[in-house]
């Protein structure tokens, strides 16, 4: 009889678990979220250093990335700062704008008014889809 | 590159097998024998190795990794070799004639039902895979990360780790990325596949080592379901291919419960399983800071049970030869944690002040009680949205489905494994009473803390307790009080038919 059960209920378990994947392979995207964001950013690759460090700016002040992630309100910014790191370690990227070079990633919007004028950073170069290059002026 | 990363896998899978050689020269010869020593061995190899290429990190050879390990494996599979001749009279000679075990049309249901979902399982997983190559949230932001930093790193890996990027948490042990850096070693450069190939081969290594050491020690009928059980359990297939470090450290503590198991079967060579658990354990540290904690209730509850069965004398024998195994990783890992890893994030300015106030504080623990239930009940279900936050889930595979298998097979707990038996569930009791007390002095948000971490702790633990709920359950038509026949599993079981009793409940 326990045999039975288990055989049933573990068969019921691992084949649902087989039509949800049928089903997520049906509406799987080409390429997954993490990938695309890799590519994105491996275009900074050719202007950077290959080591060292490089600040990093988005769509909310820096303190607010790993704030919204805590409060399970958004974590959308530190995965977007962490696949940044991913993508070009062994390059140090700090979640700060005070660097002489500095990642803007604003994939989910521009950044609050006046926040790059305060740390004086001036676009380097832009690569398209939220993607800029700053370098920091430090005597502003 | 996909040659040179099966290369890799291939010298990793022939050291930990060799390793088992070496400590149990004379175990069975039939297939759950043979296949406990691969999947065992298996993932104590890829241990074994990401110990070896941290030692050539550091010593500068990364380069000649491949050398250097295949010279470790001719040198293990010439004591292995040497140690082999060397018959042990009780286990090879003189055994009767083994008659093939009875098939009933239950059994051979239950083994196609299982190949079937096996079927099912590795289909699940590569979707998984397909749909999050990176793996999940703490592959890319801990595990494959940390593997990107030793690899690409060069001469300067080490920088990492003062980088300050506390977020990454540089005080992770490295098993995992280092065996993925091992593995774009070998193949020359990075690929996606090889963490995933890592994922799925703990996962499958796990589920194996579940079915190979319950059909050694109680009989196939009970491998099949228990891993059955497991492919059933939807949060272990997502923690293995998403990539995170939880299902190697499930496997690690698993292979550590069934060395113990070991030593009860033949207790005359006690050694070699031990020092085998000691590994296993050690490993378990190498992979996640739990296994920290692991490692220490282990080697204490083993020195207790063993002073209180036979004195000191025995105790610190069999502690002796635990740590013999275990002491060479636990080095390792001391190294690791003294010059490299920044401090812990929960260890990080803890003072006795806030210690003292977080002890006392009862709410703590009633929240920490009310998430260890919801997550008990819910956590084989699947990946926990914590937006939503804990909620009771009791699917079609979860606890309670292993204590109603209890409740309608009874318990039979062979005498000859009853120590191993109690000491192992002492040990999931203490690990978990150890994390309890780790929320209760968190210095982090008590409830992000329990939302983020506690089901991949329960998932830790899983394969282990499902393996003990299989080596205490009742076989229908085995054993009697009165000393009928056993299911025919158990080689040294009829080779010396003892007396059985039954612990009935």
């Amino acid at each position: 009889m326990g045999r039975v059960l288990l055989v049933v209920l573990t068969g019921y378990a691992v084949f649902g678990l087989l039509l949800q994947s049928v089903r997520t392979y049906a509406d799987l995207p080409a390429r997954d979220p993490v990938t695309l964001h890799e590519a994105r950013i491996a275009q900074l690759k050719g202007s950077l250093p290959p080591s060292g460090e490089v600040g990093y700016v988005t769509t909310v002040e820096n303190d607010r990335i790993f704030a919204a992630e805590k409060a399970f309100r958004n974590v959308e910014y530190l995965a977007q700062y962490a696949l940044t790191q991913y993508t070009l370690a062994p390059l140090i990227v700090r979640n700060s704008p005070e660097l002489p070079l500095v990642v803007g990633n604003f994939i989910d919007g521009p950044p609050p008014p006046g926040f790059l004028e305060r740390h004086g950073l001036v676009p380097l170069k832009d690569f398209g889809d939220g993607l800029i290059l700053y370098r920091r002026e430090t005597g502003r | 590159m996909s040659f040179f990363f099966g290369a890799s896998l291939l010298l990793s899978l022939l050291i930990g097998v060799l390793l088992t050689y070496i400590f149990l020269p004379s175990g069975n010869r039939k297939t759950a024998g043979i296949l406990l020593r691969l999947f065992a061995g298996g993932g104590l190899g890829i241990g074994v190795t990401s110990c070896s290429y941290f030692i050539c990190l550091l010593a500068g050879l990364t380069r000649y990794v491949a050398v250097i390990d295949f010279a470790l494996c001719l040198a293990f599979g010439l004591i292995a070799f040497m140690r082999c001749r060397k018959k042990d009279p009780g286990e090879q000679a003189g055994l009767p004639p083994r008659k093939p075990a009875a098939r009933s049309r239950l059994k051979t249901l239950i083994a196609s039902v299982f190949a079937v979902e096996l079927v099912a399982f590795v289909i699940s997983f590569a979707v998984a895979f397909l749909k999050e190559s990176h793996g999940r949230w703490d592959a890319w932001l801990i595990w494959n990360m940390h593997a990107r930093f030793l690899f690409r790193g060069g001469d300067l890996w080490r920088e990492a780790f003062a980088s300050g990027l506390d977020w990454s948490h540089w005080d992770y042990p490295l098993l995992l990325p280092l065996s993925i850096a091992r593995g774009w070693t070998y193949a020359g450069g990075e690929s996606v596949l090889i963490p995933a190939a890592m994922g799925f081969v703990f996962t499958l290594l796990t589920l194996g080592l579940v079915l190979a050491a319950l059909s050694f020690l109680r009989g196939r009928t009970q491998g099949y379901l228990a891993a059955m059980i497991l492919m059933g359990t939807p949060f272990f297939i997502a923690m293995g291919a998403a990539q995170f470090a939880d299902v190697p450290f499930a496997f690690f503590a698993l292979a550590a419960f069934v060395m113990l198991f070991w030593v009860e079967r033949s207790p005359e060579n006690h050694a070699g399983p031990l020092i085998l658990a000691g590994i296993a354990a050690g490993l378990s540290a190498w992979t996640k800071n739990e296994g920290l904690l692991f490692a220490l209730i282990v080697t204490v509850s083993l020195a207790g049970i063993a002073a209180h069965a036979g004195g000191w004398a025995k105790a610190f024998k069999r502690t002796g030869l635990f740590l013999a195994g275990a002491l060479p990783v636990l080095l390792i890992v001391v190294h690791f944690k003294t010059r490299l890893a920044p401090t812990n994030d929960i260890m990080a300015g803890v003072g006795w002040a806030a210690t003292w106030a977080k002890l006392l504080d009862w709410g703590r623990y009633a929240e920490i009680a009310g998430a260890f239930f919801a997550t008990g009940i819910s956590f084989t279900q699947g990946v926990i949205d914590v937006r939503v936050g804990m909620t009771l889930n009791p699917g079609a595979v979860s606890i309670l489905l292993l204590v109603v298998y209890l409740l309608l097979t009874g318990i039979r707990i062979d005498p000859k494994y009853r120590g191993s038996f109690f000491h192992a569930a002492a040990v999931l009791v203490l690990t978990l009473t150890g994390y309890f007390f780790v929320y209760v002095l968190t210095p982090l948000d008590l409830n992000w803390h329990l939302m983020t971490s506690l089901n991949r702790l329960f998932l830790q633990l899983w394969p282990s307790a499902v393996f003990l709920v299989f080596m205490a359950a009742g076989i229908p038509g085995a054993t009697s009080p009165a000393g009928g026949k056993p299911e025919a599993a158990s080689l040294k079981a009829k080779r010396t038919p003892v007396k059985r009793r039954t612990i009935r409940k």
